[in-house]
């Protein structure tokens, strides 16, 4: 009897030991009653299957972040912008995109609304919400960004710079800056230019004065 | 005397307040000028567009030249200065901005603000965090070891009560039955098969339910990806990288030039300490070198120097071929925050799935869920204006909004067909 007794409040020990020490992060998907509905047979980004990646990735090399095909032109795309990427140290094409004319002006307020959350979603980070080149990340040199952000507005250089210029270094990047063809298509990028155009038209007695001390 | 001495006394605290607080201002100047006119390109300790600047004076001890070269590059590289010419062939002759308007004071405030630069410190580790988590499991062990002693100790109790009267029964001579061992008892073992079908059941049916579902699904991730750095702390917004989400089906994974967009200059991760789930901690420089190991990056060089190839990240959220969900329909049309499905992504360092994704939560949500349904003001979703039947509902007072099931969101075919 009393080795019966043990033996049980051995096993309720134990059983208690094995629950604690269950780890609760779930590392693995689990279990699913029918594979062939929960992953998918066709290929798809992410949810391949082992041998899919293998016969994918390995065997015919394909890459998911590949860019389009060279030539091909997505629909409703506006004209492609002519000028190529410059070679290093060379800026002929920068310096003549002075004179590319932004297609997409006078936005419509809606437009414009459209326009303002393109540039807050992907150009306040670092050129900050007031267009001042003081977002999130560079946070006055305390961020983790280590090159300044153009100051969009206040600063003569950038509210000078033609557009055709803008456009070209927010489709190729410029110094630390790079591409956004990737997040912002060709007739999105002009908007954006067009907002900060917009910005940049409108008086701002207050960053007037802060780059004034600046420049004292 | 004593009041003259007063008196200068005063007066040198004040001229010395004066001293320290011009020479602060002048420090805040440098920083000022610097930002203003360099930063874009330089950075004192970091290599960016052009070199890192700190020990710049003891580089270019002439500081003449250096100013020269300061206030006009071009004019110095004509006069075929070999220290400045080799520095512009290394840096991919690149032209230096020109600062004719820079005074020769204003050029020492930078360079002093230069070489007295520190790197900003690290923020202090926050040792918070899991600590109300853990609580939670304490106390639900505490009530099961409760629940096990008190089970102990009935049984012990039923035990010697049985015992007590059997030693009763002898004494009043009653005679006494074969005793039954505990285990062949119909009422113990009766109860323990009902608490096994019970407990059992309720495991089987929660496996059974759970089959297919992969909710707090976390998987290690090729690389140590912080969404709680990125999204939290750094304020990036959703859609910056995942701006398929506003305007496609699948929400997509950022291909690695939205990385390198701020990566190429950020090589290493100085904020607060980072850990796995397990409690290891992360050296976040070594995962930011990982994603230039995948995109060839040469950080010395600032070139890709190397082909890049794809991260192979674990997929988390799956629906099957057999659901359609669309992300900019819920994101762009229903205004529907991230946060809703895939929870405090800001406060995840590893994400896992917040959401069941199982086909009742979807339902749940459109039953409760309100349309941006116009109302008399006009403003609203104009596409829902054809509604003719609850625009008139909604005007003679039979409902108060029009929800997502009203509207036939949960029928069979708007997601399976």
């Amino acid at each position: 009897m009393p080795t019966k007794k043990i033996s049980i409040i051995a096993l309720i020990m134990i059983s208690v030991m094995i629950v604690i020490s269950c780890n609760d992060v779930r590392r693995k998907p689990g279990r699913i009653y029918m594979p062939d509905m929960a992953y998918s047979r066709a290929y798809e980004t992410y949810s391949v299957t082992a041998e899919q990646k293998e016969d994918l990735l390995k065997k015919q090399g394909a890459h998911y972040s590949n860019l389009p095909v060279p030539g091909t032109v997505r629909r409703g795309e506006l004209f492609p912008f002519a000028l190529m990427k410059d070679k290093e140290g060379d800026s002929t094409n920068y310096v003549a995109s002075k004179l590319v004319k932004n297609p997409v002006t006078n936005l419509a307020p809606d437009q414009m609304i459209e326009a303002e959350r393109l540039f807050l979603v992907n150009c306040a980070i670092c050129h900050g919400s007031k267009l001042d080149g003081n977002g999130p990340l560079y946070k006055g040199g305390d961020g983790p960004y280590p090159a300044k952000p153009a100051t969009l507005v206040g600063d003569a250089k950038y509210e000078a710079m033609p557009e055709g210029q803008m456009f070209y270094s927010v489709t190729y990047g410029k110094n630390k800056m790079g591409s956004y063809a990737s997040q912002l298509d060709s007739r999105q990028r002009w908007m954006v230019i067009d907002y900060i155009k917009s910005k940049q038209a409108k008086p701002k007695p207050a960053v007037a004065g802060a780059d004034s001390t600046a420049k004292k | 005397m004593l009041h003259y001495r007063l008196i200068a006394k005063k007066l040198f605290y004040i001229l010395l307040f004066a001293v320290v607080s011009i020479s602060g201002l002048r420090a805040q100047d440098g920083k000022a000028l610097f930002q203003a006119n360099c930063a874009s390109c330089h950075n004192p300790i970091k290599q960016l567009t052009g070199p890192a600047l700190q020990g710049v004076t003891s580089r270019v001890t002439d500081k003449a030249l250096l100013h020269a070269w300061i206030k006009n590059n071009i004019a110095v590289l004509g006069t075929g200065n070999k220290y400045f010419n080799d520095l512009y062939v290394s840096f991919g002759k690149t032209p230096m901005n020109t600062f004719p308007n820079l005074s020769d004071a204003e050029i020492d405030a930078i360079l002093n603000y230069v070489e007295t630069y520190k790197a900003p410190t690290a923020a202090p580790a926050d040792n918070g965090g899991g600590g109300t988590k853990d609580q939670e499991n304490d106390n639900s062990l505490l009530y099961g070891v409760l629940t096990l002693i008190l089970a102990v100790i009935m049984f012990v109790l039923l035990q010697v009560n049985s015992s007590l009267k059997k030693l009763s029964d002898d004494k009043e001579g009653i005679p006494a039955m074969e005793p039954i061992p505990f285990y062949r008892n119909k009422v113990y073992i009766t109860f323990v098969v009902l608490i096994l079908f019970v407990v059992g059941g309720y495991y089987v049916v929660q496996g059974a339910i759970g089959l297919g579902r992969t909710k707090n699904y976390q998987p290690e991730q090729p690389i140590f990806y912080s969404h709680k750095v990125h999204a939290g702390t750094n304020q990036i917004s959703c859609l910056y990288c995942h701006g398929g989400a506003w305007e496609s089906k699948h929400a997509g994974v950022p291909s690695l030039n939205i990385c390198m967009n701020c990566h190429a200059a950020i090589n290493e991760y100085k904020g607060e300490a980072l850990h796995r789930e397990d409690g290891t901690t992360v050296d976040g420089t070594a995962e930011i070198q990982k994603l230039y190991s995948y995109t060839g990056y040469d950080v010395k060089s600032g070139k890709y120097t190397e082909p890049g190839k794809s991260i192979e990240w674990v997929k988390i959220h799956n629906l099957p071929d057999h659901v359609y969900f669309n992300h900019s329909q819920h994101i762009r049309a229903g205004k529907v925050q991230c946060q809703t499905c895939h929870g405090n992504i800001t406060e995840m360092s590893e994400v896992k799935q917040f959401a069941e994704l199982s086909m009742g939560w979807c339902i749940n949500c459109h039953r409760n869920s309100k349309i941006d349904f116009p109302d008399s003001t006009g403003a609203g979703n104009k596409f829902y204006s054809i509604y003719e039947k609850f625009h008139n509902d909604l005007k003679n007072g039979t409902i108060d909004s029009v929800t997502v099931e009203k509207i036939g969101g949960t029928e069979c075919q708007k997601c399976h067909y």
